[in-house]
């Protein structure tokens, strides 16, 4: 059984029907790429899944159990967390405060402690800027913070919402093979990007989407290597 | 050496104009602020790093103080006693009030600049602990002088308290509330229907008068209703738009409770409940009740101490109370939506349930003030609620500096003071002069000079200033002050938050 699935799920903005019939599945220790050009409809899906969107039809379950009509706070309870696009750290509070509000959902302080430096551990730029604010780091600190933020929740399930967006190259792949190390260690991760040729890179699996529309479904390297995949987003002629 | 002078001289500069003001015993007053402001300042400021250095400079900026405060008792009592018309007091008496004056100016200055370099944590419990002495003399020393400013102070304090309550509602959570009167309205009608006997005498019958001790926690209680009533609504909006619905409401509620003196439900000629005066329209309603404590004599209006000691309790409670939620899981909660609410939600925080409670919790501080300021001056009127109020509250906590309750506090009392004392001070003062020296043309045109009419002008002018200069507030926390004067910061570090800052801002331009 898929650990995160999603059956036919219609969303809307208003009246602008943003995502029309998605159905995807993300098994245990996997990590799954969601790609497409801009406007596809890639954070729209993230935002339904972690329940600030709900969606109007369809259904998506984690493990099993219905999660399309849980608000926004209980789905991270229940494991889901997301590292939303455009990173949206909390500026004025410093990279620790930031990392412990991650951990708000839990309660066991120790467990808080060791997993703050765990975040470090992964990301050792952070522990030179513990008591920076978050406003003042650079854009890939930021990135990297908000990765670790998402992490302190301990998910089952890891939403990376554009890891890359205005990011140096150079940052850009270290980033990447952070994801990597991440999964590694056994957390599952839906990867949306516009980077198709670094998402597919790492990833198992993935799914192109195009204006709201899932129109192809593939093994990463299956996906690397179609021609349609490989004009529209590879840049590859 | 030369910066404890300097402090000195600008905590004189203090006393001087409450001598100015006041004259007979205000100097024994003034001496009591100065060494507070020398003794603190000089504190902070010295260069030393021994005891020995606290203990020389606050004693220097407390006598440098205490010198000018001896000084301007004489010549207020050579130039301006007769010329408004008060009795001259005898040469001895000017001299010894004066010396007595700078002599409390200097061993608080010396105290307060001792206790400020006491290893660890002594050293703010001691200062406390001065602080807190200052505060319990200053009633008796008002009363033993007639002075006169506790009725006036009492109010400041009742202020003092709604500006903490929206200290959580601003500064914590973020959300701007520009009806924060209506629930200090609440909390005074509250107390006014409980524990007077106005609706019995409107129904004809001896309604049960409910104790203050209850009573204020009732209308707190109350407040907090209200403020989920209004929270609700308001959930899905932010900024301008939450700012106007507040304000909306913040006018509805007074008209009401102004407009209910014909309530009454009648429905196809069938009379529910039959016409009758609510809420007193504009006259309001009074007599309250006063709290009752073996012991202690609340009803007495010449002597307002129990008033006074009762409200420094409540607000040390409050005090501690606030602290406390700040580090609980609410209060960073709070900082979270604050900072930003679609990531406070994406962290698990229940948005809905976080800002209602943010709004109770600020709406139930007022109505605890307002049963206080009911019971206080003795009534609950209509025209004590206008939004005036919510906005001078407003101002109290951006004054004194966002989020920060020593900020808060002080700016509290430096607005209410120069409100509700000074400036009427000033307009008697000139009154008496225009009065005693009716045959000098020059002086007696101050007759039509009162400046109590450019209160808001003044008010006004003085946000004005203080935005341009100080926009962090007088005692801002920390986190605030670094954020908008990140040029004066240390050269390197202000280099590294600018330059991040504006790589920041390009990047999110460009996505």
């Amino acid at each position: 059984m898929a650990l995160l699935e999603l059956k036919n799920v219609h969303s809307y903005y208003g009246n602008i029907h943003a995502l029309k019939g998605i159905s995807l599945t993300v098994d245990k220790g996997e990590i799954v790429t969601l790609i497409g050009s801009n406007g596809a409809g890639k954070s729209t899906t993230l935002r339904t899944i972690s329940g600030i969107l709900p969606p109007r039809v369809g259904q998506i379950t984690l493990a099993g159990a219905r999660i399309d009509q849980v608000p926004a706070h209980k789905v991270v309870e229940l494991g889901v967390l997301q590292s939303p696009e455009g990173r949206r750290i909390f500026p004025r509070l410093t990279v620790r405060e930031n990392l412990e509000m991650g951990a708000f959902t839990r309660k066991d302080k120790a467990g808080i402690a060791e997993d703050v430096e765990r975040v470090f551990g992964l990301f050792p730029r952070l522990r030179e800027r513990t008591v920076q604010k978050g406003g003042t780091l650079s854009g890939g600190e930021q990135q990297m913070l908000a990765i670790g933020r998402a992490l302190m929740g301990r998910p089952t399930v890891l939403l990376l919402d554009e890891p890359s967006m205005g990011l140096a190259p150079v940052l850009v792949e270290q980033i990447f093979s952070i994801i990597k190390d991440i999964n590694a260690t056994g957390t599952t991760i839906l990867l949306v990007e516009q980077n198709a040729l670094m998402a597919l890179s790492i990833a198992h699996r993935g799914y192109v989407l195009q204006t709201g529309e899932i129109v192809l479904q593939d093994s990463a390297s299956n996906l690397q290597s179609n021609e349609m995949v490989q004009k529209a987003y590879l840049g590859i002629e | 050496m030369s910066r404890a002078i300097n402090i000195g001289v600008w905590a004189g500069v203090f006393g001087v104009f409450i001598i100015v003001l006041f004259g007979g015993q205000s100097v024994l007053a003034a001496g009591l602020i100065c060494g507070l402001l020398a003794g603190l300042l000089a504190g902070a400021r010295t260069e030393g790093e021994t005891m020995q250095a606290g203990v020389r400079d606050g004693l220097i900026s407390g006598a440098v103080a205490g010198v000018i405060l001896i000084v301007s008792n004489i010549l207020r009592n050579t130039f301006i006693t007769t010329l408004v018309g008060q009795n001259l007091p005898s040469t001895g008496e000017v001299l010894s009030f004066g010396i007595a004056g700078a002599a409390i100016s200097m061993v608080l200055g010396a105290a307060l600049g001792a206790a400020h370099f006491l290893p660890g944590r002594r050293s703010s419990y001691a200062t406390w602990a001065i602080l807190g002495l200052v505060i319990l003399i200053y009633p008796f020393l008002d009363y033993s002088i007639q002075l006169g400013w506790l009725g006036i102070v009492i109010t400041g304090l009742i202020f003092i308290l709604l500006a903490l309550g929206l200290n959580i509602v601003v500064g914590y959570a973020g959300l701007l509330d520009l009806g924060y009167a209506a629930f200090f309205a609440i909390g005074a009608y509250t107390a006014a229907f409980l524990s007077s006997s106005y609706i019995g005498d409107q129904l004809n019958f001896a309604n049960p008068r409910v104790s203050f001790w209850l009573v204020i926690f009732i209308a707190a209680a109350m407040a907090g209703l209200f403020g989920l009533i209004l929270g609700a609504p308001t959930l899905p909006l932010r900024g301008d738009y939450l700012a106007i619905v507040t304000l909306g409401f913040g006018e509805i509620v007074p008209i009401v409770f102004r407009n209910l003196d014909t309530f009454g439900i009648t429905i196809f000629g069938h009379e529910f409940i039959k016409t009758f005066n609510l809420t007193g329209g504009e006259l309001g309603i009074s007599p309250i009740d006063p709290p009752k404590l073996p012991g202690l004599n609340f009803a007495d209006r010449s002597d307002q101490r129990p008033w006074y000691f009762l409200l420094v309790l409540i607000i040390l409670f409050s005090i501690f109370l606030i602290n406390r939620l700040r580090g609980s899981r609410l209060g960073r909660a709070w900082m979270a939506m604050r900072e930003d609410e679609l990531a406070a939600s994406s962290m698990g925080i229940n948005i809905v349930r976080t800002k209602l409670l943010a709004f109770a919790m600020g709406a139930s501080f007022s109505g605890f003030g307002g049963a206080y300021f009911g019971a206080f001056v003795g009534g609950a009127f209509p025209s004590s609620f206008d939004f005036s109020v919510s906005v001078i509250v407003l101002c109290m906590v951006i004054l004194g500096g966002l989020g920060n309750i020593p900020g808060v506090i002080v700016g509290g009392l430096i607005i209410e003071l120069s409100d509700r004392l000074f400036l009427p001070q000033i307009t008697l003062l000139l009154q008496s002069i225009a009065q005693h020296n009716a045959n000098n043309p020059s002086l007696s045109g101050l007759q039509r000079f009162d400046p109590t009419l450019y209160r808001t002008g003044l008010f006004g002018l003085v946000l004005v200033l203080m935005m341009q200069l100080r926009p962090e507030g007088l005692l801002p926390n920390a986190r605030r002050k670094l954020e908008l004067h990140a040029d004066q910061a240390s050269p390197g570090e202000a280099a590294q938050s600018q330059t991040d800052l504006y790589d920041v801002e390009t990047e999110a331009a460009s996505s």
